[in-house]
């Protein structure tokens, strides 16, 4: 039995928010370290951002029974009792603020802004830093709400912990790292990537592979550990057991932990061990099983979030 | 096969010798419900409704689904609001639970719903806006019991027949359609004290969202 009300279209959607969200931020680090190198890894980065968001709210709406009246947000996104109120206005702003600053951030429109604006030749660059940083609020918002969206719903016990909204953080970030690496290593010869930066991006890859093992493991014990005897804690074992033992687990095994966490940590460590060395071809590996996992991870936190058997357990308890 | 069959024909006698004291007893209930909030002032805004399932009286006859589907007009792409659960017994007979909307206390749905279109009005009944519903399924996630079903339309769900014309607080027609007693409609403290003057305990179908919809047991 898997959960498949919510079925494809959100869970790319909560893949591509969360790499986007992730790729803004690093694409925002880059720029704020410094302002003139990597300026076509950046601009791209963060029109990619913008492309993943965007892909992901077209899906979402692609899924609503009247996708017509989802778009009327003002009215259809007026219940502020419900977090997904919050994410639509969120991604909505992260939308717009990503959109100006991957604009101002594409050389044309900067010297043509500069060329007829006097005040963007003269506050040009504080306007994109000011922007940055709000992409920034914004991109952590899109990657906590993801999480946020599913523990928030409260009907499945798998999604109904605080441990979600981290592990969905957390592999927002770093499958949005691994999506700048793969933009890096393709426009390498248009734009190579600083020697410094490269560092600091394997170096955040270990740190994030190793934090979301770590959220990772704690999560599916806490579910594994659940009490059976009620049924919430039966149906957040049933959906862990389905992750790591069940129908899902050669999946999950082979694609959300081989593919997606031990391949980027052994291409970033390899990379940091080769250090100046030619890294390219390792960054992209371990970038792309990064994406191919965390891609993985959301399909199946989704398909694996089941509703407790509520009336079974109460009606079992009468019969005895 | 064949102790589905027995028990059914028992129930079917039993049920049948419990009509009319059902009858009695409902229409004394309703009487009593109506006393009662006169007596204490309870506005139907105030006073939570509810169903009571008699598991021992349920026959599976689905009388209440048909009655369901054919008084609210549901179209051919909506699925059933109420549904008939079987389980079986510690002798191995079967037993049916017919349950719908359980009519939260508090209701997990209409916290969820983005465009607000979920409200818990009179009678504490949960009913759904069509016309502003954007059908995103988040109150689907939301329910613990995993009520609410959709259409090419909306989200639907049981709504105690209010857009069938029922007022709040009135039988719905799947509580008139059962022959057999094993639903009853209406405030969920009468619904205890029915229970209680038949000797049972009635007990709610869970504890997620305070639902009302109560259960009784085999004795």
């Amino acid at each position: 039995m898997l959960q498949t009300t919510w079925g494809w279209e959100p869970a790319l959607y909560l893949f591509l928010g969360g790499m986007g969200a992730g790729c803004f931020i690093m694409a925002a680090v880059l720029f704020l370290i410094d302002k003139k190198k990597h300026r076509l890894v950046t601009c791209v980065s963060m029109w990619a951002a913008f492309a993943c968001l965007a892909a992901g709210l077209m899906l979402l709406l692609a899924e609503l029974i009247t996708p017509l009246r989802g778009m009327m947000m003002w009215q259809s996104f007026s219940h502020f009792t419900s977090w997904m109120t919050y994410g639509a206005w969120g991604a909505f702003a992260a939308l717009a603020v990503w959109a100006v600053s991957a604009l101002l951030a594409t050389r044309p429109v900067g010297n043509w802004l500069a060329a007829h604006w006097g005040w963007f030749k003269d506050h040009g660059m504080g306007l994109r830093t000011v922007l940055a940083w709000i992409g920034l609020a914004l991109g952590a918002f899109v990657a906590v709400y993801t999480g946020m969206l599913l523990m928030t719903a409260g009907g499945v016990p798998l999604w109904d912990s605080p441990l979600l909204p981290c592990l969905f953080t957390v592999s927002a970030f770093d499958t949005g790292v691994a999506l700048v690496e793969v933009i890096a290593v393709v426009l390498s010869k248009k734009d190579p990537l600083a020697h410094r930066a490269a560092m600091l991006m394997e170096r955040i890859v270990v740190v994030l592979v190793v934090l979301e093992v770590a959220v990772l493991a704690v999560f599916l014990w806490a579910m594994l550990s659940a009490d059976p005897a009620t049924a919430a804690g039966a149906a957040a074992t049933y959906s862990a057991e389905l992750l790591t033992t069940g129908g899902l687990s050669g999946v999950f095994w082979g694609m959300v932990v081989v593919c997606g966490l031990a391949v980027p940590l052994v291409m970033a460590i390899l990379g940091l061990i080769l250090n100046k060395r030619e890294t390219r071809p390792i960054m992209a590996i371990g970038a792309i099983g990064a994406l191919i996992g965390g891609c993985e991870l959301r399909f199946l936190i989704l398909a694996a979030g089941v509703h407790a058997s509520i009336l079974s357990t109460t009606v079992a308890g009468l019969l005895l | 096969m064949s102790s589905e069959t027995t028990l059914t024909r028992r129930q079917l006698l039993g049920g049948a010798t419990a009509v009319g004291a059902c009858i009695i007893v409902g229409g004394v209930t309703a009487v009593a419900a109506g006393t009662a909030s006169a007596e204490t002032g309870e506005s139907l805004a105030e006073v939570q409704y509810g169903f009571l399932v008699n598991m021992n009286k349920c026959v599976d006859c689905e009388k209440c689904v048909a009655a369901c589907r054919e008084f609210n007009h549901l179209s051919e792409d909506t699925p059933n609001r109420r549904t008939i659960n079987t389980f079986v017994n510690s002798r191995g007979e079967s037993v049916y639970v017919s349950t719908s909307c359980m009519h939260c206390g508090e209701p997990a749905c209409e916290r969820v719903c983005p465009a607000g279109a979920i409200t818990k009005g009179d009678a504490g009944i949960v009913s759904t806006n069509k016309d502003v519903c954007i059908g995103c399924k988040y109150c689907f996630e939301a329910c613990p019991y995993g009520v609410p079903n959709y259409n090419s339309v909306a989200m639907d769900k049981c709504d105690c027949c209010l857009d069938a014309g029922v007022a709040p607080g009135e039988e719905p027609y799947c509580v008139r359609a059962c022959k057999f007693g094993a639903l009853e409609y209406g405030p969920l403290d009468d619904l205890y004290a029915l229970a209680e003057k038949q000797g049972k305990t009635a007990v709610p179908v869970g504890e997620a969202g305070a639902p009302s919809c109560l259960l009784i047991g085999e004795v």
